[in-house]
């Protein structure tokens, strides 16, 4: 689904992913873990075509399509979705109104037809149960005076909607409590299927004890310098970070 | 005849002067008189003056603009379906090239105290009633066009409302413009006058039907009796070749409440005037505004609001989106007089950029004479932020719609304070489809 060989991404003048490889199958669920700087976020960016990063080698192509080539929202009508760490404030852009946008966009960009706004409604009170969502939130700005636990459902209640085909998590449990880590993992979760994989990009394990992972990997310096199972997340946070650099290195 | 004018005046001074026969009313003949001296004597504003700075008159004054003729009477309600908004359930008046037209203003089921006439009828029928009104507030220290309007002043709408009278539905005055042969200046004058505790909304609408050039010389002028509450929802939606020149005089009695919401959207050239004094205290005055400005076009607003008397507010709120090589001009002027303490106001331009050969002027500024007031004013230039607009198409959204959304968002803040949803969507696509074909350079 996912095929990422030798990529390379610069930020300014500094080398940020130095030949990143990585392979998602259909319904896998894969965890990149890494300290802080080591390439993570940029990764994710990389991939959903975020502006200010200049691609210097390799490639990365989903389902047989190019991926680097592409804009933001061509990648979102194949299938790609970004749950991004810190969503955005839009003020005066009505959370329905934008819903419907993202939505239909994807739909006729797929050659379906658009809903109507009663199909529409329906469709988002069938998926804001699943994450115990209040239905407030759709008259508000998106994100707008939300708290760090709402963005963050926002962002998956999204991800409910639009039914990616891949979705990439990027630090989704930063700044929430375990009461919402556990409503954003259980949305996570009633999501998993076999034709559809996710991406968690994250610093700690907590959040993989809800989101069990077929696969972790660890990046650091903008390579991945190690995967296993789920048991290496397990293994990272007895040990630190420290431990897989220096045997790496070693290696 | 030396006027101080250029060529292009000599068509209004002409008229102005023809109309100096007044009807037969000596005080109406005695007041374009006046104005009509004050405008010879003021001559063209040149970029020297202060208000003036920003927005030159080059393109106007090089027009021949032909004197106005007799009303187009043979209009009729199939002719101007197109300029009207669906689902706006208003009493609507209509005027075509500033002259009242009866048969399309269909002024039944008014309810009691509420009087609505074109002001040539009711000069000629009832002079006396509009004889203390006319001018009152806009006073005789008029500026150009304002004196200009004044010295040919003939024809517009009247509104009276009677001391506790309650509208319900919206009054909506619908400014068209037909283009003719030639250009032509239409000037019409409104008086709107609210006494004690009557309230009511009013909606302003100016557009033409087709494209063509002309301009648009009109004065309104607002009294607010003790406790009047009034909405004032204005709408410039001219032909992009037009010329828009709006005076607004407002006079706020003690406890009154006026809402002003101006929306700029046409016109190739707008310039409007906001003048707001009290006359008694506890009265608040808001003024929104929301202005577009594309290729070829310039939006200039001044205002000019003086707290005279303590325990005023004011509050001025506007919002402008400048595309293309659009250009606008902000002059905002609030006075606090030296016993004016108490005084509540707040001054706010705040603008989106989305193209680097969009050019702002903005100045607002604050003159306080007294020690007792909260007073503020800021001003923000923009432009659409790329995190916000990667976040939207990041969801699939296009760039140019995401791009449609932000600004909508950023307008969104004065469109809802229209007070009927069938305005509020009117507008809403009206700035949508003129950002949709908006360059982005």
């Amino acid at each position: 689904m996912l095929s990422v060989k030798g990529l390379r991404a610069n930020v300014g003048d500094k080398e940020i992913l130095r030949g990143l490889d990585l392979e998602v199958g259909p319904g896998e669920v894969h965890a990149i873990m890494g300290p802080n700087g080591s390439g993570k976020s940029t990764f994710a960016h990389v991939l959903s075509g975020r502006e200010g990063y200049e691609v210097t080698g390799g490639a990365a192509t989903f389902e047989g399509q190019n991926l680097l080539e592409l804009e933001p929202e061509e990648r979102a009508h194949l299938g790609l979705f970004l749950a991004f760490q810190y969503p955005v404030e839009l003020a005066g852009v009505n959370n329905t109104y934008f819903l419907k946008a993202a939505l239909n966009s994807i739909r006729k960009a797929r050659g379906e037809e658009e809903l109507d706004a009663v199909s529409f409604l329906r469709l988002i009170k069938e998926k804001l149960k699943i994450l115990h969502l209040d239905d407030s939130l759709l008259k508000r700005a998106v994100n707008a005076g939300f708290s760090g636990g709402e963005k963050k459902r926002n962002e998956i209640f999204q991800m409910a909607l639009l039914e990616p085909k891949l979705a990439i998590l990027d630090e989704t449990d930063s700044g929430l409590d375990i009461d919402a880590l556990r409503v954003v993992a259980g949305g996570v979760n009633a999501l998993r299927s076999p034709e559809r994989s996710v991406i968690v990009v994250t610093h700690y394990q907590r959040l993989l004890d809800y989101i069990q992972p077929d696969y972790v990997h660890v990046l650091a310096k903008g390579q991945i310098i190690r995967s296993g199972g789920k048991e290496l997340a397990l293994e990272l946070e007895e040990k630190g970070y420290g431990w897989i650099e220096t045997e790496g290195r070693a290696a | 005849m030396t006027t101080g004018l250029p060529t292009g005046f000599e068509g209004w001074v002409a008229e102005a002067a023809r109309a100096a026969s007044g009807r037969g009313l000596e005080w109406l003949e005695a007041r374009r008189r006046t104005a009509l001296e004050q405008a010879r004597a003021q001559g063209m504003p040149t970029s020297k003056d202060e208000h003036w700075r920003y927005t030159s008159l080059t393109g106007l004054r090089e027009q021949a603009f032909a004197l106005p003729t007799e009303p187009l009477t043979a209009l009729q309600r199939d002719d101007i379906e197109e300029a009207l908004i669906d689902g706006l359930d208003s009493h609507r008046v209509v005027l075509v090239n500033g002259r009242f037209i009866p048969e399309l203003s269909p002024l039944e089921a008014l309810p009691k105290g509420v009087r609505i006439a074109g002001l040539a009828q009711l000069l000629e029928s009832e002079p006396d009633l509009l004889q203390g009104h006319l001018n009152a507030v806009a006073g005789d220290d008029l500026p150009l066009f304002a004196a200009l309007n004044t010295a040919s002043l003939d024809d517009g709408v009247v509104v009276i409302v009677d001391g506790g009278a309650v509208l319900e539905r919206p009054i909506e005055l619908v400014h068209l413009s037909v283009g003719l042969d030639e250009p032509r200046v239409a000037q019409p004058r409104n008086l709107v006058v609210m006494q004690a505790g009557a309230r009511a909304t009013l909606i302003e609408r100016y557009l033409s039907l087709g494209d063509s050039l002309y301009c648009t010389n009109c004065v309104t002028e607002v009294s607010l009796g003790r406790d009047a509450h009034l909405a004032h929802e204005r709408i410039q939606d001219e032909s992009p070749s037009a010329f828009h020149i709006a005076g607004l005089y407002l006079r706020q009695d003690t406890g009154s409440n006026y809402v002003g919401i101006n929306v700029g959207l046409g016109a190739r050239w707008a310039r409007t005037d906001l003048c707001v004094r009290f006359s008694g205290e506890h009265a608040d005055c808001d003024l929104q505004g929301l202005y577009l400005a594309g290729d070829g076009q310039l939006m200039d607003y001044h205002l000019d609001v003086a707290h005279e008397l303590p325990n005023c507010r004011s509050q001025e709120n506007f919002k402008g989106i400048l595309h293309g090589k659009g250009r606008a001009v902000f002059d905002g002027l609030v006075f606090v007089a030296e016993d004016a303490q108490k005084t509540d106001a707040a001054m706010s331009n705040r603008n989106l950029m989305l193209s680097e050969s969009a050019e702002l002027d903005t100045k607002p500024q604050l003159e306080i004479n007294a020690d007792d007031v909260k007073c503020s004013h800021g001003t923000t230039v923009g432009r659409i932020e790329p995190e916000m607009l990667f976040y939207l198409r990041s969801r699939g959204i296009s760039a140019p719609i995401a791009r449609r959304m932000l600004c909508l968002g950023f307008a969104g803040e004065i469109i809802d304070k229209l007070s009927t949803e069938a305005l509020r969507d009117y507008v809403t696509e009206q700035v949508g489809q003129r950002l949709e074909s908006a360059p982005l350079s």
